[in-house]
């Protein structure tokens, strides 16, 4: 027999879609209506001021799939998330269980290992630009070396990779830690009743119960360095002989939107990008589920 | 203790919130209103002088003038933004960049009839480049506000410690090239260069030398390249074989820049333009530099330079006003008082910029005290001056040469060869751009 709805749940939810109004109606107006817009732009070959958008159809995406350019950029993409997301989860990982134990000036470390967040990226950028000159810049100077690390193609992406990888250790750091201290300590003291060692505990207890918020820090640090621009436009000046392999896809997107006024195929570009993006996100949830079965 | 702390706290965070976040609006005149005028700009430099232009002028027409100054990429967004339907300045500045997007699209106020019928504004009386810049087949867009242009800026702490004689506006390319070749040569042992000129130095650089060879970088209806001509060419090899041995290496240049390495006593000399002399002139190292005109090329070997063989790009902005203004008469007023020939004089005794009138640019070099600035403003009688190269999308092919000449520029490939196949890529982007 169907449940009559009472007066009671019928407020509930009359209250409850009003308190989210709000928020969905902003993401109508501000997320999916430009992202429709987008969509309809990148089938035009757009006039200046949205003024003579001529409809083209599919000639942009024709163009793209010719693009060396674009896949360049792409693999570039892919270059600097491949080593920026394991590193960052890996460092961030052995720091937050470091952490987790009571040692002195807990506080202070994690404190310190945290500040990079709070950096503007422009200046973090700038600064570690300057440390990176190969004429005058820290690295070298410690190091007596004359390394091009920012004209060199085949370092550049590393260097900003190791940005990268210094600007969010310390968020991933503080899930890690809060995700750490959700482990009952019961696991672990049966673990050394039964005799098991720092690290086998460590792979076989503590991972396994990290891997939903591991999956979450993987999935977020992936989308965000496939979107990844401020990084490489500050550090990398276009004169530099490593720019083309270093420039990702969002900075050739800002290329051809803003600097030559090609509004339509930019959005061809990021079109593209929220495609893949899309199915990435969607091949990493169904390893999770796979492999977090709880 | 602890909640009035918190309460504290958040009051001082929330009063630096409201502090910070408003564009930097001045003072508005108190006069009776007959009405208000909204002119956007984007340099924080010259609001002052141009305050106090525009409110002598709002005291005699009964107007009230309100600037409103942005940064530069806000400055375009908030255009950008006013055009697709939303509030719009009265008057404005315009860009080379910009320039025909703008006229293009309706958003700019035709000023014809306003120039025949005011008695104090005559096209004739500004730079031309500017004033073409800045019009179409259907009349005039904006007015000429200002123009700058390029000089030599040399560091004689550096020529002292050498034992080399600075340099006078005799010289030639060739002088220039070997007086850079002797401080690398000197300089070897302290990492100090001579010259400086990497692939994306195009305005303050190349550009420069390629029409003093005579050649150019795009043709005069901006529709072809000209990057395969000849002497283009014949310039560009100069640069590779003359120049560039002189300078730091490609790569040292990606890393750091010019005007850097020159005020880090670095380098002996660098190209830069003239809007640039406000960052050097409040350096504590000012009194170690000095400027010397563009040198000039003997393209006819007649020992003589001729019109034409010293070249100095230069660029203007313009005054333009709103297509949908609501007081067209009033922002013409105002428009014709910043730009006749006593708004354009007091905007070079007070401002940054050298006049768009021609001949009043004396003004602006005697503003900085104690440094001569004549390398500016005498080569527009010494030399010839050239627009800045320009097309409507003039942001697409510019992006390209810095990134193509880089393989020509550290050699590992032919300049030549480069110049040819940029100029065919360009050619590729100016067809589209016309089509």
């Amino acid at each position: 027999m169907q449940k009559m709805r009472t007066l009671k749940s019928k407020t509930e939810a009359k209250w409850g879609l009003i308190l989210i109004a709000p928020t969905i109606i902003g993401l109508l107006i501000l997320n999916f209506y430009p992202i429709i817009s987008t969509i309809y732009l990148s089938l035009c070959k757009t006039g200046d001021f949205g003024i003579g958008n001529k409809f083209i159809g599919y000639d942009n995406y024709i163009t793209l799939f010719q693009d060396k350019e674009v896949f360049h950029s792409l693999i570039n993409t892919f270059k600097y998330t491949i080593i920026e997301v394991p590193f960052s989860i890996v460092i961030s990982l052995i720091l937050a269980s470091l952490l987790n134990h009571n040692i002195f000036g807990r506080t202070s470390y994690r404190t310190i290992y945290f500040l990079p967040m709070i950096c503007a990226p422009a200046a973090v950028a700038m600064v570690w630009r300057w440390m990176f000159n190969q004429d005058f810049g820290l690295l070298n100077m410690i190091f007596r070396s004359n390394v091009a690390w920012v004209t060199d193609p085949n370092i550049a992406w590393i260097c900003v990779a190791i940005v990268g990888v210094w600007s969010s250790i310390g968020y991933n750091m503080v899930l890690l830690i809060g995700a750490l201290q959700d482990i009952p300590r019961d696991y672990y003291e049966a673990a050394t009743i039964d005799g098991a060692s720092a690290i086998k505990s460590f792979f076989h207890i503590t991972i396994p119960m990290l891997l939903p918020m591991l999956f979450f820090i993987i999935l977020t640090g992936v989308i965000g360095a496939l979107q990844l621009f401020d990084l490489p436009y500050m550090i990398i000046n276009r004169s530099s002989r490593a720019f083309s392999d270093v420039q990702t896809i969002t900075y050739l997107f800002y290329t051809y939107s803003f600097e030559h006024s090609n509004r339509g195929y930019g959005a061809t570009i990021v079109i593209f990008m929220l495609l893949i993006i899309g199915i990435i996100t969607y091949g990493i949830q169904k390893l999770e589920k796979k492999w977090c079965s709880v | 203790m602890k909640k009035i702390l918190s309460i504290l706290l958040s009051f001082v965070v929330v009063i630096s919130f409201i502090s910070c976040g408003k564009s930097n609006t001045s003072n508005v005149s108190k006069v009776d209103k007959k009405g208000s005028l909204t002119v956007a700009i984007w340099d924080n430099n010259q609001l002052k002088g141009l305050q106090q232009i525009a409110n002598e002028w709002g005291e005699k027409s009964g107007y009230d003038v309100e600037f409103e100054v942005f940064d530069w990429s806000t400055y375009w967004t908030m255009l950008e933004a006013g055009v697709s339907g939303g509030e719009m300045p009265d008057i404005f500045w315009m860009h080379s960049s910009y320039a025909q997007m703008y006229m293009d699209s309706n958003v700019l106020l035709n000023l014809n009839s306003e120039i025949a019928k005011d008695d104090a504004i005559d096209i004739a009386n500004y730079y031309p480049g500017i004033s073409n810049l800045y019009s179409n087949k259907d009349g005039h867009y904006a007015i000429p506000k200002d123009h700058d242009t390029i000089a030599v800026v040399y560091n004689k702490s550096i020529f002292d410690k050498y034992g080399i004689a600075y340099p006078t506006k005799a010289w030639t390319w060739e002088d220039f090239a070997s007086i850079a070749q002797e401080i690398t040569d000197k300089g070897k042992t302290d990492g100090v260069y001579g010259a400086y000129l990497d692939c994306g130095n195009n305005q303050s650089g190349w550009y420069n030398i390629i029409y003093a060879f005579g050649g150019e970088v795009i043709n005069d209806d901006h529709t072809k390249s000209g990057m395969d001509n000849p002497n283009t060419i014949k310039a560009m090899n100069f640069v590779k074989d003359k120049i560039l041995p002189a300078c730091p290496s490609q790569d040292s240049m990606a890393n750091t820049a010019g005007d850097t390495m020159l005020i880090s006593n670095k380098l002996g000399m660098y190209i830069d333009g003239s809007w640039m002399v406000n960052s050097y002139y409040s350096l504590d190292n000012i009194d170690d530099l000095a400027w010397v005109e563009l040198p000039w090329e003997d393209v006819n070997n007649n020992n003589i330079c001729d019109e034409g063989e010293r070249v100095s790009i230069y660029n203007g902005l313009g005054w333009s006003i709103y297509e949908g203004t609501e007081n067209s008469d009033a922002a013409w007023s105002l428009t014709s008082a910043l730009t006749s020939k006593e708004g354009q004089i007091k905007q070079s005794e007070l401002g940054v910029t050298m006049s768009g009138y021609v001949g009043l640019s004396d003004q602006w070099a005697s503003s900085f005290e104690g440094i001569d600035l004549s390398a500016y403003t005498d080569i527009e009688n010494d030399g010839t001056l050239i627009f800045r190269p320009y097309s409507k999308y003039a942001g697409r092919w510019e992006d390209y040469f810095t990134e193509a000449f880089i393989p020509a520029w550290n050699g590992s490939a032919s300049m030549t060869d480069t110049c040819k196949s940029i100029a065919t890529y360009m050619n590729g982007l100016l067809d589209s751009e016309n089509e």
